[in-house]
Formats: C-alpha cells, structure tokens, sequence
C-alpha cells in the first residue's frame, strides 16, 4: 500500500479525533493570518499613522501569540501521537522503520495541516473586513468609514510559511516521540502507571505560602511597593502555581483518599483514583493553562475595564461636554449657532465669574511629602450655592455633597492621594480677620478647571469675604479673571465634526478651553487597542487552553475505556458511571479556571494600585474593577463550560 | 436448592442486516443448585466465554430465559441489571481486570463502595476476606506492583467481598503458573465450601476441572455431556481426558 493511502485512510478512521485536531488549527490559522492582515491594511495602518507605539505594540503582541500557538500545536501533537501509541507500535512490530513511521505521521500531519491551512485562510479572508471595522470601531470614537474588502496577499503567505515550518516541526518532535516508544510497551500498555503521584506536605505548604506572599505584596495599597515587588510577585505566583499542580494537588488528593468516609463513596473512589493516576502527566498542563488563564482573563479584564471607563473617566476629568475660559458673546452666538446646524441641542448652560483667594496658611512644610500647601498659595474659591449650581449638571461619576457651616471650609484637589485628607483637615486658612477651618477635603478633579486648590465656604461668608476685598474677582493689576462658561449638550461623543466646527470656533476666541469629545477620543484611540488586543489574545488563549485540555481528557478516555468495561461487570450502572465521568472531568477543568480567576483578582488588585485608582476616581475603584472583570471572567467560564460538555460528551461516547 | 435455571437459551451474533449470523450458544438448558462448584469446558470457540457473559448478564440472549432464584433475569430493565450484578455475581477473569488507578484495597472494596456502605463495614468485611486469602501486605499496592497470583487473588476478594449468590470465573488459571493456579483453585475450593459461594467455573485446563464437582461439556454451542466426580479423584480427571479427547478427534 502507498503510504500517502495509508495516511488518508488513517485519517479517515480517526476522523472523529481529528475534527478537534482540525478545529482547533483551523482556528490557528484563522487568527494568525487575521492578525497579519491587520497589519497590512491600509486603514488600520493609517489610523494608527500618527503614533509608532502601536506598531510596536501589535508586533510584539503577534510574536507572543505565535510563540504560545506553536507550543500549543506541537504539545497537541505529541499527545495525539502517544494516544495512538499501540497502532503506532503495532507498524513497528510488523516491520515498518520508524523513519517510515514518522514519514506515514508526517504525511498526515501535511494532509491535515494543509486543508486547515486552506480553511483557515478562507475564513480569515471572510471576516478580514469583520475584524478590521471591529479594531477601527472601538479604537476610533466615531469611525464611520467603510472598509473595502481585500485579500491580503502577503498575510497569507506569511501565514502559510510560518504554519508550513510549525508543521515540519511537528513532524521532527512526533519522530522524536515515536522513537522514545518500546515495542515492548504495547505488551504492558495498561500495566504501567502514568506517572501517579503521592504529593508532599512540603510542598503544598510551600506552593501555598509562595503565592499567598505573592498575594499579599500584590494588595499593598502603596504603589511604590507594588512596583517594585512586580517580578518577584510573577516569580513567586508563577512558581507557586506549578508546584501546587506538581506536589501540592497530589497531596491533597491523598488528603482526600485518607477521609475514608467520603473516599469509600463508589464516585468518589473511581473518579479520585483516576483522576490522581493521571496528575503526573496533566499537572503541569494544569498549571501552564493557571498561568495562561491568570494572564488572559487579566489582559481582556484590564483591556475591558479601561475600556468601560473611558467614558466615565472622560468625564472624571473634564466634567462637562465643553467648557471655556473668557464668557465672549459672539463665541455663544457662534456656538449656537453651530448646535443647531448639527442637530443637537444644549441640555446644561452655566457661566460663573472666577474668584481668588490666598489666605495665610501655617502649614508645616514637609519636605519629603508630594503635597504641601505652601504660604503663597491661590484658592480658587466658591460659595455654597455657586459650587451646587455648577455640581449639580457636573457630568461626573462621583460629586461630593457639601453643606458648609459658617467658619468652615471644604477643600477640593484632583491628587489620588489619601495622605492629602489628614493633613489638610483642621488646617487654618486666616484672613485679614476672620478665620476658617478646613473640615472636609474631597477630590473632585472636574470643577477646578486647571486650578490645584479650591475651596468652599458658606455663602455669608463668602459675601463678607468679597466685601474685605479678601476674595477678589480680579489681579493685583485690576485685570478680572476669567469667566468659567460651561455646556453640556446632545451627541457630545458622537459627533466628530460637530467638535471640529466647535474647537475651531473656542480656539480663536477664547483663552482656553476642553471638550469631552477630544478627552474621549484620545482615551479610546490608546485604550482601544490595548483593549482589542487584550480581546484577542483572550479568545485566541482560551480556545487553545481549552482545547488542550480537551485533547489530553479525550485521549485519556482512550486509555481508560477498559476501565469502565470491568466498571461495568462489576456493576456500575448508567447513573453512576455518569456521576463518574462527571467527576473525573470537572476537576481538569475547573481547577485551572478557579486558580486562574483568583490570580487574575489579585493581578487586578495590584493593576487597581497601579492604575485603576488614577483613572476611576470613587473611594472604592477596585469594587468597580471587579465588576468590570467579573463581566470577563464570566466569558471565561462559560466558553469553558461549553468545552467541557463537548469533552464529557466525547470522553463518554469513546468509553462507552 | 436451585439457584439457576437455564432455559433454552440462544445467542447469534451478527446483525441483523449482516448476512453473517453466527450462532454461539443453541438453545442450551441446564440447572445449577447452590453450594455447586460447576466447571464448564470445551474447545476454544465453543461458546464458554458467551455462556458465562449471559448469566452474568453482561450480555442479552437472543432467545430464552434464565432464572436466578425464580427472579426471570431476561426481564430485568438496564439499572436493575446492574443492580443485579452488583449484589449477586461476582466476576474472576482471566486477566484479573483489575483497575490499575486503584490499589488492590481499593479495588476490592470497589463493589462495596459503589453500593454505598459505610466506611467502617467496609472495612471490617475487607480485613476478614483479605486474611483468609493471604494479601493482607500488598494491600497498599497497585496491580503492577504485585504478582499474577496476588492479582488473581485481589481479584476473587473483590469478587467475593458483596457475598454474591454466585461466582462466575472465566480462566481464572488461564495466566498464571501451576503454583499459583494450584493455589487459586484451592482457594476457590475453600470458598466454595467455607463461603458457601455456588462457583460456575470456564476452563480447558483438565487439572483445573478436577476439582469440580461437576463438568458440563460445550460443544459448537450445545451440551455434549455432563460428568459429576466420584469418590476417586484420579478417576475423574481420567475420564476428563477421555471426553476432553474424544471432543478435540471430533473436531478434526
Ligand atoms: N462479539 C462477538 N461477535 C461475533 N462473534 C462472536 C463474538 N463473541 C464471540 N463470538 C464468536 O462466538 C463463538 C464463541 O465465542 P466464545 O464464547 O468466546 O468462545 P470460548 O468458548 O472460546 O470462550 C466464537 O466462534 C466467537 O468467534
Ligand atoms: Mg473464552
């Protein structure tokens, strides 16, 4: 027979173990050669024109995809080649070298590799478009543009050689493998363990204190020390992990096997013993796919979390829809007049006269600390009633209610510190004669309009204040400060040409301005991507994990069929082997989930410290965070929801 | 008292659709009373195997009925066969079908464990039965750790552990050296009398055979003969031979 016969026919019989095989190198190729068509295309490249970093970024985010795929592929690979170990050794022992062996699996690695190749290709070019409008859509604020559909030639042969050369690699490693095979081993397949192990106390505990220190330098609130603890926070996480799957998981397997009261319930018994019979082999996959996951569900968690708050975050920092410096009337005229050519309509309209104040303050100097008031230090300061005006249609998340009593102050600033609120509170701020006491401090970025300190008093004090000549409307020179107009109006964030017209208009008449929009747009250009590509890389890790796990659990199933036959004679009827079977899988899937999810937490806890707590300006940002992440986590666990019922379903059709 | 009854029981393999019927057992009747230690011999192909995997009732017959203590098992939906199995059959085979994630002790007390007993009965049926059997120290291991012989043994212990009305062996000497197989059957011979247990044993070794009390002789399906031992044992295992050659000329 011709080997290339005898390749397809093999191919032919285990169809249905190659579908997943095929499925999941389909899916492979799709997203390389998704991946290299958005660097060639035009559009993207010219969005992104403005800025190398980008570049930069996708490029090294492509090469770490790369790099997990081919590991993905060749590990897949070997485990399907030593699932078929005793159809394998059955060609030797009929005389085949294993030089002839490793060209019959190289031929039907080619066979496969090549029809997927062709698939994948295919679908890639079919949602080409897809992938590019969803980059441009939630990258670019109001991308309306339409993408030609093109073929991108080059992604494709970039495609295929890289994939050509994994394929050749494959079939290096699966000679590799074949050659590790004794013939005599088909003799004594079953006898042999797979490498059953009893664990260690040692390290358990020890697994368990690496990633609990790890774990406690990640929630420290100082940022300083989260920085600099970054790696060895990786370091002692990553390790951990992998010897809890190496030592610290068998051992509490045989916790559980001492525990004779629920170990000596039929279901546990079966699916315990066969699940801890396999540890050796899964348990380093288990922890690859911890740590694969932890990195994944972190990146679309960031990715997602800063995404979600780039509108809140817009408004965080900006407050209104637009507001400007210097109340001109012909630039309201104006403005007017250009809402209505593009539809939309003025919802808040506010202008308020700026007032200054510097009062002593005896503040000690600390010369270490960031934050100091200084002696000669300016106030933007408003009454009672001006702040609630301009809080009132302030479109930020989180705006402090005030009521000042007289003689009292409250002090706003925009720093992310906590320290700032004990030191300031109790301060005297003294006037020519009076005196007020600082009682409350709050952030509260938005109203300051570019001023570091501001102030709030009671509105009577306010007015006696003005009438010292304390609180003055205008420089030592007699120049009046500014006036504040502030607008918020419809399709703010929508319209990209409506804030043209209007930064046009501002910037020729006016001292100084901002609007939402541009905030908004510069947000999500950067944001964006970082989001696209923490989506990406996501899907692209959980379907290759998840169909790791699906390959190793459904291989297994080959091996532990003529366990369920003698189950069978025993007695064990359907129900239970069901129970059994369930048991046996859930483990391999959710441990790696839970283990992943709870490091991604606490990566999400030091990423809050970092980050988060600047841009999501509530008391308690790692509770949003959180709830963004959950969003993702969830994702998550269904997709490998689903990749589990599809292996029980395979894992029990082949023991059946 | 009689424990089973066989009644016309058939087996054809093959699809229907395939033309290729090929018909195992034909129409075979007999009876086993309790207490019994049965050998069932014959030509390999006879249809011994499939003999033994119907009463166990891992397979179905094709036609006929059989009757465990006046219970029709032909009837029996798919759970209450399995019910069936685990409190009333207890299987020896060949290759021992031990499970090789499990260590001997948990092998054994694998019938007990899918029932649902408590943890502290288990154990003290476990100590008893292991004792009387002698592997009581490779208790903690797992099968590929210990010999054939501890093996076979672990494996009439999880056999036996239920207290099943009736042991089903199929070449339970098959693997193993003339030791240890003269050691297995004297042990099935202590069961069979201390135990109580009714032993239905497939063999082709004569030796085996000759502890028996009776042998029924499969041949292309059917019964061909029945021999009960006498007094003299060395007479039994004689007119063994005689029937074992006389069924082996036929077939040439
Ligand atoms: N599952 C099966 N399908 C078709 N034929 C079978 C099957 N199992 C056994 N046979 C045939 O039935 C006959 C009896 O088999 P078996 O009972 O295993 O014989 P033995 O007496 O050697 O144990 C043999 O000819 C065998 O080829
Ligand atoms: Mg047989």
């Amino acid at each position: 027979m011709k080997l290339t016969t005898l390749a397809l026919n093999n191919i032919k019989r285990n169809f249905k173990r190659y579908v997943m095989y095929f499925f999941s190198l389909s899916f492979s190729v799709f997203t390389a050669y998704s991946f290299f068509a958005l660097m060639q295309n035009e559009y993207v490249l010219m969005a992104f024109t403005y800025d190398d970093r980008y570049k930069s970024l996708l490029i090294n985010f492509g090469i770490i995809i790369m790099v997990f795929v081919m590991f993905f592929l060749l590990s897949s690979n070997n485990s399907f080649i030593k699932a078929r170990k005793k159809e394998i050794s059955t060609y030797s022992l009929f005389g085949m070298t294993n030089g002839k062996i490793g060209k019959l699996l190289f031929l039907e690695t080619m066979i496969v590799g090549i029809t997927s190749l062709i698939i994948g290709i295919g679908v890639g070019i079919f949602f080409s478009k897809l992938m590019a409008m969803i980059l441009l859509d939630i990258s670019l604020a109001s991308f309306t543009g339409n993408i030609e559909f093109t073929i991108s030639m080059r992604a494709a042969y970039i495609t295929a050689i890289i994939f050509l050369t994994i394929f050749c690699l494959m079939g290096l490693s699966g000679l590799r493998v074949i050659n590790k095979f004794e013939l005599i081993d088909l003799f004594k397949a079953h006898r042999v363990s797979e490498g059953r192990s009893k664990g260690s106390k040692i390290v358990l505990i020890l697994s368990i204190l690496l990633i609990g220190i790890g774990y406690y330098l990640a929630t420290n609130s100082n940022s300083m020390i989260v920085t600099m603890s970054a790696i060895p926070i990786l370091l002692m996480v990553i390790s951990g992990t992998y010897l809890f799957f190496w030592g610290g998981l068998p051992k509490i397997l045989n916790i559980i096997k001492s525990n004779k009261r629920n170990y000596y319930k039929g279901v546990t018994l079966i699916s315990t013993s066969a699940f801890s019979h396999r540890m050796k082999s899964i348990g380093t996959v288990m922890a690859t796919i911890a740590v694969l996951s932890a990195v994944a569900t972190t990146a679309i968690a960031t990715g997602y979390t800063l995404y979600s708050n780039i509108e809140k975050n817009t408004y965080d920092v900006v407050g209104y829809d637009m507001y400007f410096f210097g109340g001109h009337e012909e630039v309201l005229s104006d403005i007017r007049t250009t809402f209505k050519a593009y539809g939309s309509e003025i919802v808040n309209e506010l202008t308020i006269q700026s007032y200054m104040s510097s009062p002593r303050v005896n503040m000690t100097i600390d010369e270490n600390s960031i934050f100091n008031l200084g002696k000669e230090v300016y106030f933007r300061v408003y009454s009672q009633s001006m702040y609630n005006k301009l809080a009132s249609i302030c479109k930020c998340n989180y705006r402090p209610a005030g009521y000042i009593k007289l003689g009292e102050a409250m002090y706003i600033h925009g720093y992310r510190f906590h320290e700032i609120d004990d030191k300031v509170k109790g301060q005297q701020l003294s006037f020519t004669d009076k005196t007020l006491t600082i009682t409350s401090v709050s952030r509260f970025k938005a109203i300051s309009f570019g001023v570091k300190h501001t102030i709030i008093i009671n509105d009577d004090d306010f007015d006696s204040l003005i009438d010292r000549g304390d609180i003055r409307d205008a420089n030592e020179k007699g120049d009046t400060y500014d006036k504040v107009t502030l607008f918020n109006y419809k399709n703010s964030l929508t319209s990209r040409k409506l804030n043209k017209e209007l930064t046009q208009i501002l910037s020729e008449n006016t001292k100084g301005f901002r609007t939402a929009y541009t905030n908004y747009d510069e947000s999500l250009q950067s944001f964006g991507l970082i989001c696209f590509i923490g989506f990406f890389m996501s899907a692209v890790f959980i379907m290759m994990t998840a169909s790791l796990l699906y390959f190793k659990q459904v291989m297994a199933a080959e091996d532990e069929r003529h366990q369920y036959k003698i189950l069978r004679k025993i007695g064990m009827d359907e129900q239970v082997e069901k129970r059994v079977i369930r048991k046996r899988l859930i483990p391999v899937f959710l441990i790696p989930l839970l283990v992943g999810i709870v490091h991604s937490m606490f990566a999400m806890k030091a990423a809050d410290t970092l980050v988060f707590s600047n841009i999501i300006p509530v008391d308690n940002s790692y509770f949003r965070v959180l709830l963004c992440s959950a969003v993702m986590y969830l994702t998550y666990a269904i997709v490998y929801s689903v990749f589990y019922f599809v292996t029980k379903d395979q894992y029990s059709r082949i023991v059946k | 008292m009689e424990i089973l009854k066989v009644q016309n029981v058939s087996k054809v393999y093959g699809s229907k659709k395939s033309t290729k019927l090929y018909m195992a057992l034909r129409s075979i009747s007999f009876e086993v009373n309790e207490g019994e230690f049965i050998g069932v011999m014959g030509a390999s192909g006879s249809g011994k195997t499939t003999l033994l995997n119907i009463l166990g009732s891992i397979d179905k017959p094709t036609t006929g009925r059989f009757f465990m203590n006046d219970r029709d098992i032909t009837t029996f939906s798919k759970k209450q066969l399995a019910r069936h199995r685990m409190d009333n059959i207890g299987f020896i085979f060949q290759d021992y079908n031990l499970l090789e994630t499990m260590t001997l002790k948990e092998n054994i007390i694998l019938p007990l464990a899918l029932v649902g007993h408590k943890a502290n009965i288990i154990e003290e049926k476990l100590r008893k039965i292991v004792n009387d059997l002698g592997i009581t120290e490779v208790l903690e291991k797992y099968p590929y750790e210990v010999s054939g012989g501890e093996q076979q043994r672990a494996a009439a212990c999880r056999a036996l552990i239920a207290n099943p009305k009736i042991i089903l062996a199929d070449e339970p000497t098959g693997n193993l050296d003339s030791k240890s197989g003269k050691d297995l059957l004297e042990l099935l011979t202590y069961i069979n009398r201390d135990y109580r247990a009714t032993i239905l044993m497939v063999t082709h070794d004569v030796f085996a055979a000759s502890y028996c009390q009776k042998i029924m002789f499969i041949r292309d399906g059917e019964i061909y003969n029945e021999l009960y031992a006498g007094e003299n044992k060395r007479e039994f295992f004689d007119s063994i031979i005689d029937v074992m050659s006389v069924l082996k000329g036929e077939r040439k």
